[in-house]
C-alpha cells in the first residue's frame, strides 16, 4: 500500500513553490506540433488516459483496495483469507499497547518538522539567496544530506551515535563527561532520531525557498530598499509574504513525510528501546508485517491513508487554493 | 538451406537428452564461505552422478529470506528446495498447503538416520514435511581469562542462585558480566526462555501453547520472569545494551569486553568475525557453561534450548528434489560439514567428526535432553514469538513486571486461537 512509502516518492513529486516559477507558454514550434498531433484533444484522450489509468490502477489503486480489504480479515499472508473478523482489527489497533505511544511519535516529528525544521530550511534560505560560489557550496553542503539514501544516512548516524566508538562518546570524553547511549535510552532515542530527520530533510526545504525567493522580482526589493526599508522589513514584509506558496507547500509535505516517516527509524533504533520510538509506519511493519498478522497492518494502513487523504484534502481546499496576488 | 535443416535437426537432437532433465531449484541462506563450498560441491557431486537432475542453488540473505518467502511460496518463481526452523512458521505453511508432504518419498534408512527428533521436528498431522539437518543449542560462553580474573569457575554457575552470585563476583571485579544484543530482542528471549524450559517443563509448555488453564499467565511462567528480574536487578549488562544489536554483543564479547554470552554454539565463529581485531577469542580462551537449573522447576535439569533446522519442500517440488535431499542427509555428505565445524549435523554418526570439542559436548547435551526445546520465537510462530521476544526485552528495562509479561504472552496466545 502506498502508505508505507516513504518521504522522498512524495517530496519527489514535481513542484511549481511559486506561480511565478512556472514558464509561461510553450514555444511555438511545440505549439504546431502539438496541434498537428493532437489537434483534437479526444485523440490526445485516447491515446494517454488508458495507459495512464491502467498502470496507475494496477499499481496504486489495486494495492490500496487489496490492503484496504486485509483488514477485514485474520490473515497470515498465506492462501486465501477465510477468517472474517469485521473491524476487530480496528480495535485491536487502537486499543494496542504501543499505538499511542507510535502515534504520539509521529506528531512529535511533525511538530518539530514544523517549528524546528522550516524556519530553520527558512533562515538558511535568507541568508543563502544571492549566487556566487561560496554561497553555492554551502548551499549544496545543506542540500547533500537530502540526497544520501535513508537506509545510509540512518547507519551513519548510528555510528556516530554508537556509545563504544561513535563520535558522541568522543565528543562526552573531550568534554569529560559520561553522554549516554542515545540510541538505547528512552528518554533520548526521539530527540537524536529528530535531530536527523532535521539535519536529512532542512536542506530539502531550503531550495525550495531558494527558488522562490530568487523569483520575487528584484524591482520590488529594490523599490523598497529607495523607500528606506530595513533589511529586516523586507523580509518580514516583503520577501516571506511573496513565497506564501512555496511556504504552504513544505508545510504540507513536512507534515506527510512526517506521518509516513520510516526508513529512517530502522536502521537507527528499529523502534527500541522497549518500543519507545516507533511512528506509525514502524508500528505496521514491526506489528503487522514481521509478526505475519497482514489484517492488523491492513488495519495500521487504512486509518494511516484516511488521516492522510484528510489532511490533504482540508489543507488544499483551506490553504493552498487561496490565491496569493 | 539444406545445412541449416540438418544443422538445426543436429541441434534439436542434442538437445533431446536436455528436455528429460528435472531442474531442482534449492534456496539457503548459509553466508559462511567454507561451508557453501561444500553445499556446492555436494550438489555438483549429486548432478555427476545424477545426469537427469539439475541442482540449482540458490541464496538469500537471512532477513530477505524471511521477509520474502511467503510470497515467494505463493508465486511460480517458488524454490523446490528451502531452509526452515521449524515450528510454528512451518505450521503455518503447512496449514496453508504450500508445503509438500514427502513421507511416500523418504526410505525407512534416511528416517533412521535422521532419528526420532530430527522426523518429529518436521512432522505435522502425523506427514513427514521435511528433511532435519543440524542441531543447535544455547549456552553460556565464557571468557575464561575474565572469569579466572573474578574467581568464577563453570561450576559456580550451575544453579540460578549461584549464577547470581557469580555475576555480582564478576561485576565487583570490574568486569561487565555478561554482553547481550538486546535490539535485536530474540537474544533477550534466550533468558525467558530458558528460565520456561527449566520451571515449566515441556509438559506445562504444551499445555500453555494450547490455551489450557492459566496458559502461559501460570505459575511457573511468571517465576521465569520473577528469576529473570533478578538477574536484571544486578546490571550484569553491558552498557547501551538496548542499542546493541547481535553483531555488536557477540563482537564485544568476541573483544574481551564482557565475561559471558548466552547465545547458540554459531557465536563460536560469529564472536571472532565481529570482534574489533578480526580475532576473537581462540579455542583455549573460551569455555562453555550450561544455563543453569532452578530449584523445584517441572523441568529436567538436562532439557536444552536450540534448534533444529532444515530443508522443507514446496508442494510443486518434483520427487527428485525430495531424493536429492535424502542423499544430502545422508551421514556420508553430513560428515564433511562436521569437518569443517559448520554445524552440527542431526544425522546419525555424523556428528562423531566434528573436530570442535564445543560441538562434541553440545551435540551430546541434545542427545541426552529429554526436550530439547526449539527456540521460542520459531516454536510459538511470528506472532506469539514475537511477542515473547517483546517482553524479554521489557524485562530487561523493568518497563513490565514479570506477572506483566506472562499475562501478554497469554493473550497473544489467545488472540491467535
Amino acid at each position: 500500500m502506498t502508505t508505507i512509502g516513504n518521504r522522498p516518492q512524495h517530496l519527489t513529486r514535481p513542484v511549481s513553490p511559486t506561480g511565478p516559477t512556472v514558464s509561461a507558454r510553450p514555444e511555438r514550434g511545440t505549439d504546431t506540433l502539438k496541434r498537428r498531433f493532437f489537434g483534437n484533444s479526444s485523440v490526445a484522450l485516447v491515446l494517454f488516459i488508458p495507459v495512464t489509468l491502467g498502470l496507475f490502477s494496477l499499481l496504486v489503486v489495486m494495492p490500496m483496495i487489496e490492503a484496504a480489504s486485509f483488514s477485514f480479515y485474520n490473515w497470515n499472508g498465506f492462501g486465501p483469507m477465510t477468517k472474517f473478523v469485521g473491524l476487530d482489527n480496528y480495535e485491536d489497533v487502537v486499543t494496542h499497547r504501543h499505538f499511542s505511544k507510535a502515534v504520539r511519535n509521529s506528531f512529535l516529528v511533525i511538530a518539530v518538522s514544523l517549528f524546528v525544521q522550516l524556519p530553520l530550511a527558512l533562515w538558511a534560505a535568507l541568508a543563502l539567496t544571492e549566487n556566487n560560489w561560496g554561497v553555492n557550496v554551502i548551499r549544496t553542503l545543506f542540500f547533500l544530506p537530502y540526497m544520501l539514501a535513508e537506509v545510509a544516512a540512518g547507519l551513519m548516524w548510528r555510528f556516530v551515535y554508537d556509545g563504544n566508538y561513535g563520535l558522541v562518546p568522543a565528543v562526552g570524553d573531550t568534554l569529560g563527561v559520561s553522554l549516554p547511549f542515545v540510541l538505547g535510552d528512552k528518554f533520548w532515542v526521539m530527540p537524536a532520531i529528530m535531530l536527523v530527520i532535521v539535519w536529512k530533510y532542512f536542506g530539502f526545504h531550503m531550495m525550495i525557498y531558494i527558488a522562490a525567493l530568487q523569483a520575487i522580482p528584484k524591482d520590488v526589493i529594490e523599490a523598497a530598499r529607495l523607500d528606506g526599508v530595513s533589511r529586516w522589513q523586507i523580509t518580514r514584509y516583503i520577501r516571506i509574504p511573496m513565497i506564501r506558496s512555496a511556504i504552504l507547500i513544505t508545510v504540507f509535505f513536512a507534515i506527510i513525510g512526517a506521518l509516513q516517516l520510516f526508513d529512517l527509524i530502522i536502521p537507527l533504533s528499529g523502534g527500541g528501546p522497549s518500543h519507545s520510538s516507533h511512528t506509525i509506519v514502524s508500528f505496521l511493519y514491526q506489528f503487522g508485517i514481521t509478526r505475519m498478522k497482514l489484517g492488523f497492518g491492513g488495519a495500521v494502513s487504512v486509518i494511516l491513508f484516511i488521516v492522510c487523504v484528510a489532511f490533504t484534502i482540508g489543507y488544499r481546499r483551506f490553504l493552498m487554493s487561496r490565491r496569493w496576488d | 538451406m539444406k545445412r541449416f535443416v540438418i544443422g538445426a535437426g543436429l541441434l534439436a537432437l542434442t538437445t533431446v537428452p536436455s528436455l528429460a532433465e528435472v531442474t531442482v531449484d534449492w534456496l539457503h541462506i548459509e553466508t559462511v564461505p567454507e561451508t557453501v563450498a561444500i553445499m556446492e560441491a555436494a550438489a555438483k557431486e549429486y548432478e555427476a552422478a545424477n545426469p537427469d537432475v539439475k541442482v540449482n542453488v540458490q541464496f538469500l540473505e537471512n532477513e530477505a529470506f524471511k521477509a520474502k518467502l511467503t510470497t515467494l511460496l505463493q508465486s511460480d518463481a517458488a524454490p523446490d528446495i528451502f531452509y526452515s526452523w521449524g515450528g510454528g512458521v512451518m505450521s503455518d505453511q503447512v496449514e496453508a498447503g504450500v508445503l509438500r508432504p514427502i513421507g511416500n518419498v523418504v526410505s525407512d534408512g534416511a528416517r533412521q538416520a535422521l532419528g526420532d527428533a530430527g522426523i518429529n521436528a518436521f512432522t505435522r498431522d502425523g506427514e513427514l514435511y521435511g528433511l532435519a539437518q543440524n542441531v543447535s543449542q544455547v549456552v553460556f560462553w565464557g571468557n575464561r581469562e575474565l572469569l579466572d580474573k573474578a574467581g568464577v569457575g563453570p561450576d559456580d554457575m550451575k544453579t540460578w542462585d549461584g549464577f547470581l552470585v557469580s555475576v555480582q563476583k564478576i561485576k565487583d571485579a570490574g568486569i561487565t558480566p555478561i554482553s547481550i544484543g538486546a535490539q535485536d530482542k530474540w537474544p533477550a528471549h534466550f533468558y525467558w526462555s530458558y528460565l520456561v524450559v527449566r520451571h515449566a517443563g515441556q509438559d506445562a509448555f504444551n499445555a500453555a501453547r494450547s490455551g489450557e488453564g492459566d496458559g502461559f499467565a501460570a505459575e511457573p511462567f511468571v517465576k521465569a520472569g520473577e528469576d529473570f528480574l533478578e538477574l536484571i536487578a544486578l546490571e550484569p549488562f553491558q552498557e547501551g545494551y538496548l542499542a546493541a544489536n547481535y553483531g555488536t554483543a557477540s563482537g564485544h564479547f568476541g573483544d574481551g569486553k564482557a565475561a559471558l554470552h548466552l547465545m547458540g554454539n554459531w557465536d563460536y565463529t560469529v564472536q571472532r568475525s565481529n570482534s574489533a581485531s578480526g580475532d576473537g577469542l581462540s579455542q583455549d580462551q573460551l569455555l562453555i557453561v550450561p544455563f543453569p537449573t532452578v530449584d523445584g522447576g517441572s523441568g529436567d535439569d538436562g532439557d536444552t534450548l536450540g534448534g533444529i533446522n532444515g530443508w522443507i519442500f514446496h508442494r510443486d517440488a518434483p520427487d527428485e528434489a525430495v531424493k536429492f535431499m535424502e542423499w544430502y542427509s545422508s551421514k556420508d555428505v553430513q560428515s564433511r560439514f562436521a569437518a569443517g565445524n559448520s554445524y552440527i549435523p542431526i544425522t546419525q554418526g555424523a556428528a562423531d567428526e566434528l573436530a570442535n570439542p564445543f560441538f562434541k559436548d553440545i551435540s551430546n547435551n541434545i542427545n541426552q535432553a529429554k526436550w530439547h526445546a526449539i527456540f521460542f520465537d520459531q516454536e510459538l510462530g511470528a506472532d506469539v514469538g514475537g511477542v515473547v521476544n517483546d517482553v524479554s526485552v521489557e524485562l530487561t528495562d523493568n518497563a513490565i513486571s514479570a506477572q506483566e509479561a506472562a499475562e501478554l504472552v497469554k493473550e497473544a496466545v489467545d488472540d491467535a486461537q
